[in-house]
């Protein structure tokens, strides 16, 4: 079996390499959640394998009405590398993406080791510092269609990351006014309430679920909380920036 | 213009629906298409009658000043309605349910004058100056028309389906939040059920109050001192179901409950 799933883990890797849109992998043969985040280890591990290095972790489906409209009972996670990491004010290319979009989320940055289950408080003790940030995702499945098995291999949509200026944690941040546009309009407003709440609280499931495949969170590691709103589709030419109260903003473009 | 007959027939409608708690048909179709100041007309008539029965007018509210609401109803402006002393619900007191038609909540900013707003075309600073402070508050919307079936004409006749609100008790000063960045989110049992942030509002709440200054100006009845504005939601509106609370917070204002009372 090892080998099938050393075949999915190049399949995913190959179409995020190019930019290319594919079949589903659970189309093909049926696989469970844990094998999921085995596909996803291996597929990252290909990265690693080129010279990438790993600088975090994000969290998906950190909203109730995400969990309800998925159908599953927890939230998903995939790794970060420095390979994804979009320089704040930087560019992208359009094209080297499948059908990218982007999220307005907040990001923490670790001083010290999380593992196993924690609670908020110990969560937060271990933060140096958070920042406004953006994910880009994009999902390498045709149609951004997939089942829960599907989107975990596939490193929860994860393929940028970009985050704006360090700022002190601690404050009551459970509530920060968010808002992100495309060439100055707004096009998402929400608050990082809609992150559980707090997304303090992403932070302490981050911990308990990477925990449950024998990893944890180390220290110098970014972990994005998950996307306040809804995301929206990039298009070639547009400029993004999230700002968030308190924390200042985070951008890049798009290329034409 | 307007068939007057049918503008007082329209009042008399949404008057019987309010009194005996029995929604009734939209009330476009009486009006011309397109008639804002027949929809206007049809809401001053009733307003009259809650004044002639004793009722305060102590503010008023600003509906349709999101973006999306504003598309979802083919519209380019926002609408007000009256607010009367008899609608105001102290924080987290419990009212029933069916005081209010199809019942609906919304976090917004309420901002109290202390200056009347009299001139033609007031500017941004003429209002920032004739605000005393703001505080949290959710507004209880219901609608007199079946279903929510409303147009622009029928929602501004409805007073702007206006029916309670829960005003939070921290008075705060403008200085002491950030208007357009303020984080707002609604919980109810401990989920997020409608988050959203100042901007939602016009770009500004403020924006919003200006809009309201000259129109009421226009309209013969100018913003006084003491007034409360409501200055429009931050975040979707959220259905009501009886036996809920429904906490409003928004960043630096503190915060609001309206309770609804089991069935």
């Amino acid at each position: 079996m090892g080998n099938k799933f050393d075949d999915l883990a190049a399949t995913i890797d190959d179409a995020a390499r190019k930019g290319d849109a594919i079949a589903q992998l659970s189309e093909a043969s049926a696989f469970t959640l844990p094998q999921a985040y085995d596909i996803q280890e291996k597929s990252i591990g290909l990265r690693l394998a080129r010279g990438e290095f790993r600088v975090g972790m994000k969290m998906g489906f950190t909203s109730r009405a995400k969990i309800i409209q998925m159908g599953v009972d927890d939230m998903i996670w995939g790794r970060l590398t420095d390979g994804m990491l979009v320089e704040d004010g930087g560019e992208i290319s359009f094209a080297d993406y499948v059908h990218p979009r982007v999220e307005p989320e907040v990001a923490y940055l670790l001083k010290e080791p999380l593992e196993g289950p924690v609670t908020t408080i110990q969560a937060m003790s271990a933060v140096e510092a958070m920042a406004p940030a953006l994910e880009i995702i994009d999902s390498r499945y045709k149609d951004f269609k997939f089942t829960v098995e599907d989107v975990v291999a596939d490193n929860a949509s994860s393929s940028g990351f970009v985050v704006g200026p360090w700022c002190h944690a601690e404050f009551d941040h459970s509530n920060l006014g968010m808002i992100m546009e495309f060439d100055g309009r707004p096009v998402q407003i929400g608050s990082t309430a809609a992150i559980l709440g707090n997304p303090a609280r992403s932070l302490a499931a981050a911990s308990r679920m990477v925990a449950e495949f024998g990893e944890r969170l180390e220290a110098g590691w970014i972990i994005m909380a998950g996307g306040a709103t809804a995301a929206e589709a990039l298009r070639p030419g547009v400029s993004v920036r999230n700002s968030v109260e308190h924390l200042g903003s985070v951008g890049f473009k798009v290329s034409a | 213009m307007s068939d007057q007959t049918k503008i007082s027939e329209a009042a008399d409608m949404l008057q019987t629906a309010y009194d005996s708690s029995n929604p009734c048909l939209p009330v476009r179709t009486m009006l011309d298409e397109g008639d804002i100041d027949a929809a206007y007309a049809v809401q001053e008539i009733n307003s009259i009658r809650r004044l002639e029965g004793g009722a305060r007018l102590v503010g008023r509210k600003i509906g349709l000043t999101s973006k999306q609401v504003q598309k979802q109803l083919g519209v380019d402006r926002p609408d007000f309605g009256l607010l009367f002393d008899d609608m105001a619900v102290p924080d987290g007191e419990e009212v029933p349910a069916s005081a209010v038609l199809q019942p609906r909540v919304e976090g917004e900013i309420t901002y109290i004058l202390e200056k009347d707003l009299t001139m033609e075309r007031p500017t941004t600073t003429d209002v920032v100056s004739a605000i005393a402070y703001a505080s949290a508050s959710i507004e209880i919307v219901g609608s007199r028309i079946k279903d929510w079936d409303i147009n622009i004409q029928d929602t501004i006749a409805d007073n702007a389906s206006a029916a309670l609100m829960v005003i939070g008790n921290d008075k705060v000063f403008l200085d002491e939040f950030d208007g357009r960045m303020c984080g707002m989110v609604m919980e109810n049992r401990g989920e997020p059920v409608s988050v959203g942030a100042g901007v939602a509002c016009l770009g500004h709440p403020i924006n919003a109050v200006r809009w309201l200054a000259e129109e009421m100006v226009r309209r013969g009845r100018p913003l006084s001192a003491g007034d409360m504005v409501m200055s429009g939601a931050l975040g979707p509106m959220v259905k009501v179901e009886p036996g809920e609370v429904y906490e409003v917070r928004i960043s630096g204002l503190g915060s609001a409950r309206a309770a609804f009372a089991p069935e």
